[in-house]
């Protein structure tokens, strides 16, 4: 409270001091240009000058600071709020939204407040004070400006509305265009393969262009808008030197010209307001848009249990799901998993393996049924550093091998870990051993040894669920396997779920889940089902022959 | 080609857009002229109508017309200007990040590996905005540095000592500015860095989210990316310090005029040497000459921040490392052959493949295996027409760098570890705009064997897939992938482990389709699957070739025995 005050005082001196011309110039004007009074005049008025420049350098400093201080706590809050969001939700979002919210958007913020939104405040300030100056003065004369100008903001309002239909438009246009750019960013390998820069290059073109009339559509209303405010001051200042020359409200010559003036104080800061609301509109979609990224409903809640210590019980009860609206990928699932149990899940593609490790993992909400951990609903847990799934594709940050390995334990010993997964070998190959630098999502490794690394640094973090989602399928036959006997050491004690078209992982497993369409077909021990008519004994054959 | 100065880059737009530049400069000369005649209005109706008891008739009228007249033509060209600004603006925008996307394009995978994805995309959209950003201004600037001429020219014509206030308040603002903008330009390219700095964490940490929530990493990530805005932070106030004195400082400088000209034109009034009128009309130019004084301010400041967007685009645009080619033809349509003589991939600094010679003959099938790290990808690189760091790979006998840039694409289709799809429908993604016919698309499908997923989709091949191919599974995105190379005939076919998300059954049916596409096929997996098909095996230790053979010929390896047979041996 005491903060807006103090902002709104300094706002008020600092918008007074450029008021202070007029009114010396009536001064000086009423007096005959007597140099008796101009002295004086002129004093007061240079004391007015000087307070308003200290009040508006401390208002620039003090908002400055307030906003850039809540800038960073968007931007830090908005990336908390990106992590700790549902994953279903997460993984909903394009990576390039979630991006442009923690950083152009709320740039746009700092670029509207550097570009003239402090003058935004005291321009405000200023038209507040030439209005009461002009009503004391006279206020039949005062009236008509007041009356005129509030005609002008109800146009400028309409055209507002014009304006922000037109804005949205664009936005909507730009943000595609982003997307279009991050496509042929990434797709840049499949392009250039495939000669097809041509056709590329046509689509990019069409969205630039797209964007572009879209803001050239902005223009006109935009435009329009800022030159009402040029006819409401000629209207207003016709009005006011008219009238009181006439003689309405009794002013004395210098009032007259101090009003005219005043009417020039009156209406250039609303056409600054006007002229700046684009720019505003722009920083406040783009402080919006931060504002609803850090606000978003978090997942992880204060009343979240922890998991018990130790092995984790894994309990579908009658789940079922599906992809947004589309079909049913899973039907009624039902399964316990023991703590500890080391369960392979194997069927053929599409079956619903990995939509089954998604919903562990809550990348997917059930659309019907209840998983359960250790006998407490998935959504009541907090399961970050002990449920941990290692995909297909895992992704490295950029910075070295050790550093990627000990981002789950920071005092791991990562040497060990290599050794213990029989990786030492690999490592040797490596120019910098554990200190090679993987790159840009560890784009100098192969894929391959991107899933070494990924396996070393969940088996460091010591979790209690393992999913492995065909964690080793970039790994060369010998590697797997030795990779797999480790595993299955440092996993044991471990609940384990290995999703794998290996079928290697599933005779190692201490239980088979078969799944077909989306359902639970076989279950049971690798040597049992082997002989067993069905399904699984069609995937091993299959396996086999290889 | 853009200049190396903001200030001439905008000359070029202009020159680009000459008739929109053209109309914007001439009504943002006009504006500037009505306000100084808009000034002289008012002095003119103060002595003729304010100050006098008694009035004539016609000062009524021609005062209301003066003012209402001259504002008709100020506020119609502030409409004409700026329409106008915004078309050479956002023209000029657009040519500039098309230009940009498209050299995106143009760079090899060289320059593309050392850069992230949210580094070039803020290439493409705010250093290109930044770019063009003082453009908004520039037209209005310039017609209000019309306007000071006129107004310096009106005030020495009253009075030489009013027309030394206007100069000395000019050259003030103007020095002031000048100033301003040296302490200005080196914190605004600080801005812009840490501003990038920014955009780097927060596309790691977002594409990196699945590795941050399941290994509980959101409290590091957030002190990690809390460091890079606090320096953004810092950044941006060391910029908004000095602003914050100069802005005052400028605004109030007018001000501070209407003072001293009252000081000095007060006695020069009485004296009867000045009309009331003559003074009014200067204190109200310069009252208005705030506005001048504050857009070319704002011109002034854009352009820091606007080079540094310059500096950055002309970074892409000067970029040289395009893919080399040559004019060369391949001649003939049949499988290729392809040769590598002593090839040697060396990347930042770690020698990847070393001395690799070997030769694909027409219609065969090559798998490559080896360990992890052994160079099994780079050999596929170089297979599918890389350039090797050292020695010489050829297609047909003709050196890969003496081809002409589209003989590679068109011979060659490549399949990747990771599969890429297009935001578009199955269709879009297998043709990616050739005209193939129905029978083509769906022969290619039954290739990949995985022409019954499409048929059983809501819309077939007119199916949209999510961002990336979302909606497909990593199996299905695969085969479509494949599916895309085979659809293209191509004459030499590269699969670099683009069976791995399949299962066994499926990846056998894949493989076998594979074999009977007309083409030299060049294959590597790390299921020992693929051997099958093979004519000849690959077998690659340590970034060298350390035997070539057949399936047969190299199960007395005991490394490649090891690297085949592990699971059978497990089993």
């Amino acid at each position: 409270m005491l903060n807006r005050t103090t902002t709104a005082l300094l706002a008020l001196l600092a918008g007074a001091g450029r008021i202070i011309a007029p009114l010396t110039v009536q001064h000086v004007v009423d007096s005959g240009f007597a140099p008796r009074t101009v002295g004086p005049a002129v004093a007061v008025g240079a004391g007015a000058v000087v307070v308003a420049g200290t009040a508006s350098m401390l208002l620039n400093r003090r908002l400055q600071d307030q906003v850039e201080t809540a800038l960073a706590r968007l931007r830090r809050d908005g990336l908390r709020r990106a992590h700790d969001m549902a994953a279903s939700r997460f993984d909903r979002t394009p990576s390039a939204d979630l991006v442009a919210r923690l950083t152009s958007d709320v740039d746009q913020v700092t670029t509207f407040l550097q570009g003239g939104g402090i003058q935004f405040v005291t321009n405000a300030a200023q038209l507040l004070i030439a209005t009461v100056i002009m009503c004391v003065y006279s206020w039949q004369l005062g009236l008509p400006v007041l009356v005129l100008a509030a005609l002008t903001l109800v146009a400028m309002l309409v055209l507002q509305r014009v304006i922000a239909r037109r804005f949205g438009v664009a936005r909507r246009d730009l943000s595609r265009m982003q997307s279009a750019v991050t496509e042929s960013v990434l797709g840049a390998p499949v392009i250039r393969s495939t000669g097809t820069g041509e056709r590329a290059r046509a689509k990019l073109d069409t969205a630039v262009d797209r964007a572009r009339d879209s803001l050239l559509r902005t223009l006109p209303p935009l435009h329009a808008n800022a030159s009402l405010g040029e006819v409401a001051i000629s209207t207003m200042t016709v009005a006011v030197l008219l009238g009181g020359a006439y003689g309405i409200g009794g002013l004395s010559a210098g009032q007259v010209v101090a009003m005219v003036f005043l009417v020039t104080f009156f209406v250039r800061p609303l056409q600054f307001l006007v002229q700046s609301l684009g720019e505003a509109q722009n920083a406040l979609t783009g402080w919006r848009r931060a504002h609803e990224l850090a606000t978003t409903p978090s997942a992880v809640r204060p009343d979240d249990l922890e998991l018990p210590p130790g092995p984790v019980e894994v309990c579908a009860d009658r789940v079922s799901a599906r992809y947004g609206d589309g079909p049913l990928v899973l039907h009624d699932v039902s399964v316990r998993i023991e703590p500890g149990e080391h369960v392979a899940i194997v069927g053929p593609t599409g079956s619903g393996k990995s939509t089954f490790a998604k919903l562990l993992t809550r990348r997917l909400e059930p659309s019907a049924g209840v998983i359960t951990l250790s006998g407490i609903p998935l959504d009541r847990l907090t399961t970050a550093g002990r449920v941990v799934i290692v995909p297909q594709d895992p992704f490295l940050f950029d910075g070295t091998i050790s550093h990627n390995v000990r981002l789950g334990a920071p005092d791991g010993d990562v040497e060990r870990v290599f050794d213990d997964l029989g990786l030492r070998g690999w490592l040797a190959t490596l120019p910098d051993g554990l200190d090679t630098r993987v790159g840009l999502r560890g784009e100098r490794l192969s894929a391959g040894e991107r899933q070494l690394v990924a396996l070393a640094r969940t088996a460091l973090a010591d979790p209690d669920l393992v999913v492995l989602d065909e964690a080793t399928s970039g790994i060369d036959p010998a590697t797997d396997m030795v990779v797999q006997r480790a595993l299955a050491v440092l996993t044991k004690g471990r609940t384990t779920i290995s999703i794998a078209h290996r079928l290697n992982a599933a005779a190692a497993a201490d239980r088979v889940l078969v799944f077909d369409n989306g359902r639970i077909v076989q279950s049971g021990e690798h040597p049992d089902l082997v002989n067993a008519p069905g399904p699984y004994a069609g995937l091993v054959s299959a396996w086999r022959q290889q | 080609m853009l200049p190396d100065h903001p200030i001439a880059a905008q000359f070029a737009a202009a020159r680009a857009h000459p008739g929109p530049a053209l109309l914007a400069t001439a009504t943002g000369l006009l504006n500037g002229a009505t306000m100084v005649a808009g000034a002289a209005a008012v002095g003119w109706a103060t002595d003729h109508l304010v100050v006098p008891d008694q009035r004539e008739a016609s000062a009524w009228w021609i005062s209301a017309l003066l003012i209402l007249g001259i504002s008709a033509v100020r506020w119609s060209t502030i409409f004409v200007r700026g329409v106008a600004t915004g078309q050479v603006q956002y023209r000029a925008q657009a040519e500039t990040r098309r230009a940009v996307v498209r050299q995106f394009l143009a760079l090899d995978e060289g320059w593309h590996r050392h850069r992230s994805p949210g580094r070039l995309l803020a290439h493409a959209v705010s250093d290109v905005d930044a770019l063009w950003s003082p453009m908004q201004f520039a037209y209005f600037a310039f017609g209000m540095a019309f306007m000071l001429v006129l107004a310096l020219v009106e005030l020495f014509r009253r009075d030489a000592a009013l027309g030394l206030i206007g100069l000395g308040l000019v050259v003030l603002v103007l020095g002031l500015n000048t100033v301003y903008q040296r302490l200005l330009a080196p914190r605004a390219r600080a801005v812009q860095a840490a501003r990038g700095a920014v955009g780097t964490v927060a596309h790691e940490s977002v594409e990196g989210g699945p590795v941050v929530r399941s290994l509980g990493l959101a409290g590091v990530e957030e002190a990690r990316f809390g460091a890079g805005v606090e320096r953004l932070r810092a950044a941006d106030l060391r910029m908004a310090r000095v602003s914050s004195v100069f802005d005052p400082l400028l605004e109030l400088l007018p001000t501070a005029a209407v003072l001293v000209v009252l000081v000095v034109g007060a006695p020069r009034v009485q004296h009867g040497a000045l009309t009331p009128g003559d003074l009014v009309g200067v204190v109200y130019l310069l009252i208005t000459i705030a506005i001048p004084l504050n857009v070319i301010s704002r011109f002034l400041s854009m352009l820091p921040m606007s080079g540094a967007g310059l500096e950055r685009v002309q970074e892409v645009l000067r970029s040289r490392e395009i893919r080399r080619s040559g004019s060369r033809r391949l001649a003939g349509d049949g499988p290729l052959r392809v040769e590598l003589r002593d090839a040697n991939v060396t990347r930042d600094g770690r020698r990847i493949l070393d001395g690799a010679t070997l030769t694909l003959e027409p219609g065969t099938v090559t798998v490559v295996v080896g360990a992890v790290g052994s160079g099994k990808t780079t050999l596929l690189d170089l297979a599918a027409g890389l350039a090797p760091s050292a020695g010489v790979v050829t297609f047909d006998g003709t050196d890969v760098r003496d081809l002409a840039g589209d003989e590679v694409p068109s011979s060659v289709a490549v399949v990747t570890q990771g599969p890429f799809l297009f935001t578009e429908s199955i269709r879009e993604n297998l043709s990616l705009g050739s005209p193939y016919g129905e029978t083509d698309l769906w022969n290619a499908l039954r290739v990949a064997a995985v022409d019954d997923v499409v048929r059983d989709l809501p819309d077939g091949l007119d199916t949209v897939v999510g961002e990336r191919g979302a909606t497909l599974s990593g199996g299905q995105r695969q085969r479509v992938c494949l599916a895309r190379a085979v659809l293209r005939r191509p004459r030499l076919l590269v699969l670099d482990d683009a069976t791995s998300a399949l299962d066994a059954q499926i990846e056998r049916q894949v493989l076998q389709g594979i074999a009977g596409v007309e083409a030299t096929v060049l294959v590597t997996t790390n299921r020992p699957a693929a051997v099958e098909i093979a004519d000849r095996v690959v077998l690659l230790d340590a970034g060298r070739i350390a035997a070539v053979g057949t399936h047969e010929e190299l199960l007395g390896r005991a490394e490649y025995a090891r690297l085949v047979n592990a699971y059978a041996v497990a089993e």
